[in-house]
C-alpha cells in the first residue's frame, strides 16, 4: 500500500518540478523579450499566457491521478 | 496596487466559460447514458477543471503593458500555483466527500476538458483593445 503513496507522491513531485521549471523558462522569457520590446508586450502576454495553459495541462492530469491513487486505491 | 490596472486587453472568459460549459454538459449527458453516477461525476470532474481555469485566467490579465510586466509574470506564478492547489483540494473533496464517485468518468471528463480548455484559449485569443 506504501507503493500507492510513493506513486502519487512521484506523480505530483514531478510534474511540480516540470511546471516550476516551465513556468521559470516562460517567465524568464517573457521579461527578457518585453524588456527587448515593449511594445510587443501585451502580445507577448497573451502567447505566454496560452503556454501556460499547455504548460499547466500535464501536471493537473498528473494531480486528478494522484488524488484518485490517495484516496480511492489506497483509502 | 489597483490603480496600476488597466484594460488594454480584452479577454474572452466569458466566451471560453460557455463554450466550456456546453462541452461540459455535452459530455455529462453522454457519460448520463451509463448511469445517474456517471453523469454527475464527469459533470463534477468538468467543474473541477472550469473553476481554477477562470480564476487562472482572471488572475493572469490583473496587470498589462511592459511597465508592469514584472507584476504581470509573478501574478501568473501565483495563479498558477493556486490553481494546482485548488484542483488537488476539488478532487480530494470530491473523493472524500462524495458517497458514490465513478472515477473513470470523472477523470475521462476532466482530462477531456483539460485538452479543450487548451485548444480554446489557442483558437479563441484575448484580443488587444485599439
Amino acid at each position: 500500500m506504501e507503493m500507492v503513496y510513493i506513486a502519487a507522491a512521484l506523480i505530483i513531485g514531478l510534474g511540480a518540478l516540470g511546471a516550476g521549471i516551465g513556468f521559470g523558462l516562460l517567465g524568464g522569457k517573457l521579461l527578457d523579450s518585453t524588456a527587448r520590446q515593449p511594445e510587443m508586450a501585451n502580445q507577448l502576454q497573451t502567447k505566454a499566457f496560452i503556454m501556460a495553459g499547455l504548460l499547466d495541462a500535464v501536471p493537473m492530469i498528473g494531480v486528478g491521478i494522484a488524488m484518485y491513487l490517495i484516496f480511492v486505491v489506497a483509502g | 496596487m489597483t490603480g496600476f490596472r488597466k484594460a488594454i486587453t480584452h479577454v474572452p472568459l466569458k466566451e471560453w466559460l460557455i463554450i466550456e460549459m456546453v462541452v461540459l454538459v455535452v459530455l455529462s449527458s453522454l457519460w448520463l447514458l451509463e448511469s445517474r453516477a456517471a453523469g454527475y461525476s464527469a459533470f463534477i470532474g468538468g467543474l473541477i477543471f472550469v473553476i481554477p481555469n477562470a480564476y487562472f485566467a482572471h488572475r493572469t490579465y490583473r496587470f498589462e503593458g511592459a511597465r508592469q510586466m514584472q507584476l504581470a509574470v509573478s501574478n501568473m506564478f501565483r495563479a498558477a500555483s493556486i490553481k494546482i492547489a485548488l484542483t488537488a483540494i476539488f478532487f480530494a473533496a470530491v473523493f472524500t466527500l462524495m458517497e458514490s464517485v465513478h472515477g473513470p468518468a470523472l477523470l475521462f471528463t476532466f482530462a477531456v476538458m483539460v485538452a479543450i480548455g487548451t485548444a480554446l484559449r489557442w483558437l479563441i485569443r484575448p484580443r488587444p483593445q485599439r
